[in-house]
């Protein structure tokens, strides 16, 4: 039982991280992205090429997906960050296609659909992380210090002037606030914190492969943020700890026959997440509207 | 004295019946097998299948007592992603200390087989057949023939019906492209032709423009490779859209899904040989069983997974009678050891890296129902 609750509280520290850094972008900056899982990915490639070709040392493989993530946000983004709204769901939409497209073409890189297989366990600096606690610990150390930039960054002036910016657009403008750079570093940080949670997926799984990085996983993470409440540190990782280990309970539930455990699961879950959302509209640690 | 002696004597005798009580428990704990499959979403029709196979199996293996102690099997849902594929295996393996997990899905089978690999427990695969499945992991098994085979058997026989020029419709999937080089390979051979080869993704769903290209390419037959409901779709909208050349394709074929179709009348397969006319007692009883129940004829994913489960317990009753643990490692042994075993379908024999050999098959949809060509 401790190597399976240990197995997922690797993965909702490594998803509390990703759900944060789509909070940078939606939460603080009202940028609305259905594209995360594709720099969640590209930090996972890079992270896991890294692992499999130089080193599975945590610092450099989780450095590498973040460096990587990073970059290509901007290049892929910036187009993008043109439109506003909407229409930026719908950019990010086609983004997220053309990447999923991308990471199954890729064969020498990515492994096409068959993934990357044989990550070596990890390490940190020589020391091995092959103990489910000892990689625990390394996986709360990335979220809490996720976490922590983020914290220190929203309550300054970059912040302030992203909330504005989520606030109104047009205001912050007049304001003089330079809409695009705060934008583009919006994304390239959220982007970059991406990179190191796919770096660190890559080692938690040994595997990885386009089916990890899909519009599923996107709308997944999205959720996650907006269950928890956005715009709050708290929020993605109170939507995380709810959308993942909801079904993982729900597996809990005694006498359901084989052929029907996913269905009522699926129900359930769906029938949870509707209820919530009608009775708590801003998320679970959201504030309400008048309050932000 | 006497009291200090009393003391101790009666501690001793409540270690010693905690002892025999823990050893009592310990044997009457029974066998965990689980289950790693789709069982919400598109690929659940495939989960349900794979399941009731198992599941008659474990009927089986009750009423003949050959265990001595209960076979319980616990089911977790893949939700056919790697993701959800560790999670499961990691619950199966942790949680409910499960020794043997039945598996399909390439993705889900590459996630789960490390976490199967470290814990040393067997996964069975019956129903993926992509041809990197093979060799996965020392406990990673496959009770069902890989695509390459099934492409080696049909290749000679579509040249031998004078349908030289196939067009090639593949998943872009490590199943579909490992099936797109047997058939580049083995066509050839066989003295036929590739007339254009048609890659397709999973989320497609519209296949109107890719009939019109197959129409361009002038095959004498389409040959398709998909999984899940969209197989549905293809025969379909190839149909409507005017290829009436013959359409062949592969065992994943044999679901309800395409079954039922009409356009799918006349559809060429191949398949494991389904063995319904054997005459070994396994196979009548196997045949017997599953009609009193549902009615019809069994597919060969019932087969294959009610051979997986069956697999076990020949192994573990091997090992039983040795007096040896059940365990991965045991079971590997015994695998190796013993090789050839009475499963549905006749004696079935191992090779190295685990996996089944089996003839296949040339079949064709007739009313739904598949009727044996070759």
């Amino acid at each position: 039982m401790t190597a399976y609750l240990l197995n997922l509280a690797q993965l909702a520290a490594i998803f509390g991280l990703l759900a944060a850094s789509l909070n940078v972008l939606v939460g603080y900056g009202g940028i609305f992205s259905v594209a995360h899982a594709v720099f969640f990915g590209f930090g996972a490639y890079a992270g896991a090429q890294i692992a499999l070709n130089v080193t599975p040392d945590v610092l450099l493989v989780s450095a590498a997906g973040g460096l990587v993530a990073g970059v290509l946000s901007l290049a892929l983004a910036l187009p993008a960050l043109r439109v506003r709204g909407e229409y930026f769901v719908v950019a990010s939409l086609g983004l997220q296609m053309v990447a999923t497209t991308a990471f199954t073409e890729a064969e020498p890189v990515t492994g096409g659909l068959g993934g990357l297989v044989g990550i070596p366990p990890p390490q940190l600096l020589g020391f091995s992380l092959a103990s489910p606690w000892a990689f625990l610990a390394v996986c709360l150390a990335a979220l809490f210090g996720g976490l922590a930039v983020m914290r220190l960054l929203m309550r300054g002036s970059f912040g302030r002037s992203l909330m504005a910016l989520r606030d109104s657009e047009s205001a912050a403008e007049a304001f003089g606030k330079n809409v695009a750079l705060l934008k583009t570093l919006a994304v390239a940080l959220g982007c970059t914190i991406a990179g190191v949670a796919g770096g660190l997926f890559a080692l938690q799984m040994a595997f990885v492969n386009v089916e990890s990085f899909t519009l599923d996983q996107s709308v997944l993470v999205l959720a996650m943020v907006i269950v928890g409440g956005t715009g709050t540190l708290a929020g993605p990782l109170v939507g995380t700890l709810l959308l993942l280990l909801l079904p993982a309970a729900l597996s809990f539930l005694p006498g359901i026959p084989p052929t029907e455990i996913g269905a009522v699961q699926q129900a359930i879950y769906g029938l949870a997440m509707a209820l919530l959302m009608i009775f708590r509209p801003a998320g679970l640690a959201g504030r309400a509207q008048g309050k932000r | 004295m006497i009291e200090r002696r009393m003391l101790l004597r009666a501690g001793l005798g409540a270690a010693a019946g905690g002892l025999a009580l823990g050893r009592a428990r310990a044997e009457a704990e029974p066998y965990v097998l689980g289950t790693l499959f789709p069982m919400a979403g598109p690929n659940a029709e495939y989960g349900t299948i794979f399941t009731e196979g198992a599941q008659l199996a474990l009927t089986h293996l009750a009423a003949d007592k050959l265990l001595s102690r209960q076979v319980v099997l616990k089911a977790e849902d893949s939700q056919g992603t790697p993701q959800g594929g560790a999670v499961g295996m990691s619950k199966l393996v942790n949680v409910d200390h499960a020794l043997y997990v039945l598996i399909g899905f390439t993705g889900v089978s590459k996630a789960a087989a490390p976490i199967g690999t470290r814990a040393k427990v067997v996964m069975v695969n019956g129903g993926g057949v992509g041809p990197d499945l093979a060799g996965l992991s020392p406990y990673y098994w496959n009770v069902i023939p890989l695509a390459s085979a099934e492409v080696s058997r049909i290749a000679p026989y579509l040249v031998a019906k004078g349908w030289k020029r196939v067009a090639l419709i593949y998943m872009d999937d490590p199943f579909g492209n490992g099936l797109r080089k047997s058939m580049q390979t083995d066509l050839p051979k066989a003295g036929g032709e590739i007339a254009g080869l048609f890659a397709i993704t999973p989320a497609e769903q519209q296949f109107s423009a890719l009939a019109a290209k197959v129409r361009d390419a002038k095959p004498d037959v389409v040959y398709f490779a998909s999984y899940g409901a969209q197989q549905a779709q293809i025969i379909k909208q190839l149909r409507d859209n005017g290829i009436d050349q013959q359409l062949v394709t592969y065992s994943g074929a044999l679901i309800p899904s395409v079954r039922s179709l009409p356009q799918a009348e006349g559809l060429i397969f191949t398949v494991q040989t389904a063995p319904w006319s054997a005459t070994d007692p396994v196979t009548r009883r196997f045949l017997a069983d599953w009609q009193a129940t549902h009615k019809e004829l069994p597919s060969v994913y019932h087969q294959n997974y009610y051979n997986a489960v069956r697999l076990f317990g020949l192994l573990a009753h091997g090992l039983e009678q040795q007096g040896k643990p059940v365990d991965g490692d045991s079971l590997r042994a015994e695998l190796l050891r013993v090789r050839r075993f009475a499963l549905v379908g006749g004696e079935g024999t191992f090779d190295d890296l685990g996996d089944l050999s089996v003839p296949i098959d040339i079949e064709t949809l007739k009313g739904g129902q598949p009727v044996k060509l070759d």
